[in-house]
């Protein structure tokens, strides 16, 4: 550290004579073998006061580093792997596998790298011929990359003279990566590495060890900071200098969402030619049923509801292997979105249950308030639990997304032109956000997101500190009765939105059918879309997926002595059916038999209970 | 030293930051629909919203902790009104440190410097803030050090574009040379010390020059010809200064100002100048405000000359005056009325014309019953006046006898319903109307000055009319006469 700041000066001691300086924690200078301290300091970026008034501006020269001067050649994919190794790394740290880092992900990285003939095979190419890597293999198409690869290298030839700006040599590349721009025309290619990609390598791999960090995690854990991807070139040794066009690709001002992860994700497993994953099953985290548990305690919600959840699982036939497991090898792969797939389960178990049109969850729950049983679980207690605590999270998160800094204290340049307005730019920053921390004894949030551990819960519920209320885990369920010997649900009655299958151009139609779904409903799938980070949207169309295949169910004859969830069907509002064009006389058969399977079940249910279901 | 080449090409694009183009396109704060939107933007969104918001609660430590998040926005690669950032960041710091309670002059004069240093489009701008704002606390030294430092600021294109404040950093540095000046004459007795003298006199002759090029050019130079006028005036070159008022005055050229007609006059005044020049600066005076106060001193000037026309002059001046609801119930106004009408030259037919003309609104807008009443109980000082105002004029004194029994004296009005079809509510019991004096009297009633006044007046009664009753002999009962209560 010493080294570098007392680089430039060169001066012997004026007492000893000898030229061994270091620094003190005064910033001073002082001379390591007789401790004599001299008037030199070093100069402080941010802390000097260089506008405020009547000082003088004196300039220190900043001591050269010779790794600056002699940046090291680097190509654009070995930014990447340093990128993935920290993204490994910090995933590691949080407690994945180490088999993760060293097996899985290497050998991801290296099976891309061979597969867009970068590296690791015989005839590498540079990224331009990446658009043609994947239909053709001519060596061709490698060749006139290869002479401008050593036009480049030519340039770079003597890279201390480059380095000096005065010289007003007309070099194209001061340093940065040799590909870059090479890189930034091939950008369009479906097999360019870019920073959103890092995210979907992390995912498979992550997906491959059958780890326990779901797609809605990472993307937390990179938000919180705990994986690092917003500015990156902090984490890029110096040596690789960042420069040019290069900002171009690892300059981040967003983090993805979690469809474009998803998306790029199965991708990715395309073009590296994965082969089918190791299963999810019931003992990986991944399984819907370890994955409800988790949400449903997340939610508050009460451990009975489990049996149900287990039930709608079994039903929709969501268990299976073959369903879960991510297969790229297949036809069409599907890679299913494991998180928001568990919360949309429990939306349907509630829905199954409580109905939650606006009217029979709350009937249900006045009727349990005047049975006076305490630990009985009502919809509305837990609304007015869950309310609140959802509320102050999600203001939280307003204030910390307002809040929150992007920009990094080493600026990218983008062009040696720039160079010194950038710089400029960030200094005024430094400046500013100084004076005004110190008025507001403010910290800005960045760091606060490192100092707090991360948990994977955003709730917390019970008695204890910074909990968010009252747990409701322990309370009973209660939504079945006992009819003849036979357990029927309370809730008679199940209304879904239109189930068939739109074609793929068609968008998504929540928010047209948003306004008429019942307050409830819609309440429960912003909750959930904002513990997983994605829109209400994706929450919804996974619903209608479960709805779907619960509905289409093949059922075995009814015995009478299991009990089953009766299900009468009731698109609730016209309008959302009316507007949505979809080819319905075909797709609409399968209801009708899922309903006639318990006709008599339904018929007899509805003369027996009490009008207040009927009413419904 | 910083790259200029790289800002100017940066900064080109705002030569024409206006305000209207901030309102034209403001920042962002509602969610985009039509484009995709970063997380950075997204943020800066949202975190200029919650300033915003705290702002407007007066919520300013939360608005400077916020504040220092926004900065960031300074570093937006992708923005392409850069100067739009610069310049709403500049606003917001200023105006969160100000009311800050632990911001320092050093805060200010810091962020000042930072803002102005960090793009040029707004330099002059934000130099001429800092100024005022080093003036507001009393530190007028270091205002003028930074006007005078930014008057020598240069910057290729974007100096001409910044003219206007140029222009007035060019005039508040003699405004403040002026100051000192005025400063040290007040200070320092008379002192024969041969250096002090000469830093007098260099101050003033800086302002001076400075003074007087600047108020030369078309614009409203108020303060800054009111400093010349007394630096001339401290040098007694009354010509040179007689010369500057009128052409600030008459000059064409320059946007209309009625202060410019106050300060000739006042000057005029305070040089003893002839009344024929005083009171022909105040009647430009009283053609573009009538409501002048200096209308009172105008009557009283044309009432000294013995002259019928000057009295009529005074009398429409005053009556003019007494027209405006602020002047309404000044019982100075009303004495300058009574002491028109007392004159003994007063010739009777001028009176009644001018009367005739005002007479509906006169007395709806004046001697309403009800305001008759309320006053006869408040003010009974300025009821007197009145009352004897109304005597002077030929009206009734008792109008409240006159509401309860009308039909005594209008039976002596054979125009009366005719009067009241026409819209006019006018009673006329002591005057002797004849058809011919009707005529004129409506002509004259739409051109005279207070007309828009009147009209809407006789709007209102005409609205009232409905609530016109027939009395007992069958005749209307004029509107004007009937209580607001």
């Amino acid at each position: 550290m010493d080294e570098y700041l007392t680089d430039g000066y060169s001066e012997p001691c004026a007492q000893c004579a000898a030229v061994d300086w270091g620094v003190s924690v005064e910033e001073q200078f002082f001379c390591k073998k007789c401790h004599n301290v001299i008037e030199r300091t070093i100069d402080m970026v941010g802390e000097c006061s260089l506008y405020s008034n009547h000082s003088k501006i004196s300039y220190i020269a900043r001591p050269k580093n010779t790794a600056m001067e002699f940046p090291q050649d680097w190509m654009v994919c070995e930014g990447f792997q340093f990128v993935l190794k920290q993204q490994a790394d910090a995933l590691v740290s949080l407690g994945v596998c180490l088999q993760f880092k060293t097996d899985v992900m290497w050998n991801f990285w290296k099976r891309y790298l061979q597969n867009t003939r970068q590296a690791f095979v015989n005839n590498p190419v540079s990224a331009a011929g990446f658009s043609a890597v994947n239909d053709l293999n001519s060596e061709s198409k490698s060749k006139p990359e290869s002479v401008a690869f050593c036009e480049e290298s030519f340039l770079i030839g003597a890279p201390s003279e480059a380095e000096k700006p005065a010289s007003g040599c007309s070099n194209k590349r001061r340093s940065g990566s040799l590909d870059a721009s090479l890189y930034v025309k091939g950008r369009k290619s479906r097999n360019v590495m870019t920073m959103p990609r890092t995210l979907a390598l992390c995912y498979l791999a992550l997906l491959w060890v059958r780890e326990a960090i779901t797609l809605a995690d990472l993307l937390r854990l990179v938000k919180e900071r705990c994986v690092p991807y917003l500015n990156i070139h902090e984490y890029i040794p110096k040596d690789m200098r960042i420069y040019g066009q290069d900002s171009k690709i690892f300059r981040v001002d967003s983090i993805p969402s979690y469809s474009t992860v998803h998306k790029e994700a199965v991708e990715l497993a395309k073009v590296i030619k994965l082969p089918a994953f190791p299963t999810v099953s019931q003992d990986c985290l991944l399984h819907p049923i370890p994955l409800t548990v988790r949400y449903l305690l997340e939610s508050n919600l009460p451990d009975g509801l489990l049996v149900w959840v287990h039930k709608v699982i079994d039903e929709a036939s969501m268990g299976d292997d073959s369903f879960l497991t991510f297969d790229p090898v297949k036809q069409k792969p599907a890679l299913v979105c494991y998180d928001i797939q568990a919360a949309a389960v429990i939306i349907v178990t509630m829905k199954l249950l409580f109905k939650l049109d606006d009217r029979v969850e709350w009937t249900s729950s006045w009727k349990a308030a005047s049975e006076k049983k305490k630990k009985v679980f009502n919809v509305e207690r837990w609304y007015k639990v869950m309310q609140p605590a959802f509320e102050r999270a999600r203001q939280k998160m307003e204030r910390e997304e307002a809040r929150q800094l992007w920009k990094s204290h080493e600026p990218f340049i983008t062009s040696l032109k720039d160079k010194s307005l950038v710089f400029k730019k960030r200094r005024v920053v430094n400046h500013l956000q100084h004076r005004f921390q110190k008025l507001t004894d403010s910290t800005p949030e960045q760091q606060c997101f490192t100092t707090t551990a991360f948990s994977s819960f955003q709730f917390h519920w019970g008695r204890d500190d910074g909990s968010y209320g009252r747990s409701l885990h322990q309370h009973r369920l209660n939504c079945t009765f006992k009819k003849k010997g036979v357990k029927r649900l309370t809730n008679r009655k199940f209304w879904h939105t239109v189930l068939s299958v739109c074609p793929p151009t068609c968008s998504d139609h929540f928010s047209e059918i948003e306004a008429s779904l019942p307050r409830m409903y819609v309440w429960l799938l912003d909750l959930f879309s904002f513990l997983l980070g994605v829109s209400q949207a994706q929450v919804h169309k996974e619903v209608l997926n479960i709805e779907r295949r619960f509905l289409k169910r093949k059922r075995p004859p009814v015995p009478k002595s299991t009990q089953r969830p009766s299900v009468t069907k009731k698109t609730p509002r016209p309008s959302a059916t009316k507007k949505t064009p979809r080819p319905s006389a075909t797709k609409k058969t399968p209801r009708p038999s899922a309903t006639k399977s318990t006709p008599h079940q339904s018929a007899t249910e509805r003369t027996l209970r009490p009008r207040k279901i009927t009413k419904a | 030293m910083d790259d200029i080449e790289a800002e100017l090409k940066i900064d080109s694009p705002g030569n024409e930051t206006t305000n209207q183009e901030i309102i034209k396109n403001p920042l962002h704060i509602e969610a985009p629909s039509k484009y995709y939107e970063t997380g950075f933007h997204r943020s800066s969104r949202k975190c200029l919203k919650v300033i915003r918001d705290a702002m407007l609660h007066h919520n300013w430590q939360k608005a400077a902790e916020y504040f220092t998040s926004y900065i960031q926005t300074l570093e937006d690669t992708t923005v392409t009104s850069a100067h739009l950032t610069r310049d709403v960041i500049w606003r917001l710091g200023a105006e969160i440190l100000h009311h800050l309670a632990n911001a320092s002059i050093d805060d200010f004069n810091a962020v000042y410097e930072i803002m102005k240093h960090a793009g040029v489009s707004n330099y002059a701008k934000i130099c001429l803030e800092h100024a005022f704002h080093l003036l507001l606390n009393g530190q007028s030294d270091e205002a003028k050090r930074q006007l005078s430092s930014a008057s020598h600021w240069r910057y290729g294109k974007l100096t001409d574009a910044q003219s206007l404040e140029m222009k007035l950093i060019h005039a508040y540095c003699g405004f403040l040379d002026y100051f000192i000046w005025s400063n040290k004459i007040s200070t320092t007795p008379e002192t024969e010390d041969v250096s002090s003298l000469q830093e007098i006199s260099m101050y003033f002759r800086q302002a001076s020059v400075t003074l007087q090029e600047i108020i030369t050019r078309p614009g409203i130079w108020d303060p800054f010809v009111l400093s010349y006028i007394t630096m001339l005036e401290h040098n007694n070159s009354l010509d040179e200064a007689l010369k500057v008022l009128q052409n600030y005055a008459y000059n064409k050229d320059f946007p209309s100002n009625p202060n410019a007609h106050v300060y000739l006059y006042q000057f005029l005044k305070r040089h003893n100048a002839p009344q024929s020049a005083l009171i022909s600066s105040l009647r430009i005076l009283h053609s573009a405000v009538p409501s002048h106060k200096l209308m009172l001193e105008f009557c009283s000037l044309l009432l000294k000359k013995h002259q019928d026309t000057a009295l009529k002059e005074a009398l429409c001046a005053c009556m003019d005056l007494l027209e405006f609801s602020s002047w309404k119930c000044d019982r100075d106004a009303w004495k300058c009325l009574l002491k028109i009408l007392q004159r003994p030259k007063n010739e009777h037919n001028m009176v009644k014309e001018e009367w005739a003309v005002r007479r509906s609104l006169w007395m709806a807008f004046h001697f309403r019953p009800y305001i008759i009443k309320t006053e006869s109980q408040k003010d009974v000082r300025l009821w007197r006046i009145k009352e004897r105002v109304l005597k002077l004029l030929g009206e009734d004194l008792h109008i409240e006898d006159t509401r309860k029994s009308p039909s005594g004296q209008r039976d002596r009005h054979h125009n009366a319903s005719e009067d009241n079809v026409d819209g006019d509510s006018r009673r006329g019991p002591a005057r002797n109307s004849n058809s011919s004096f009707k005529r004129d009297e409506s002509k004259a009633a739409r051109e005279g000055n207070a007309a828009g006044l009147r009209d809407r007046l006789t709007d209102f009664t005409h609205r009232k009319r409905p609530i016109n009753t027939l009395n007992s002999t069958g005749q209307l009962v004029p509107v004007g006469f009937i209580p607001d209560v």
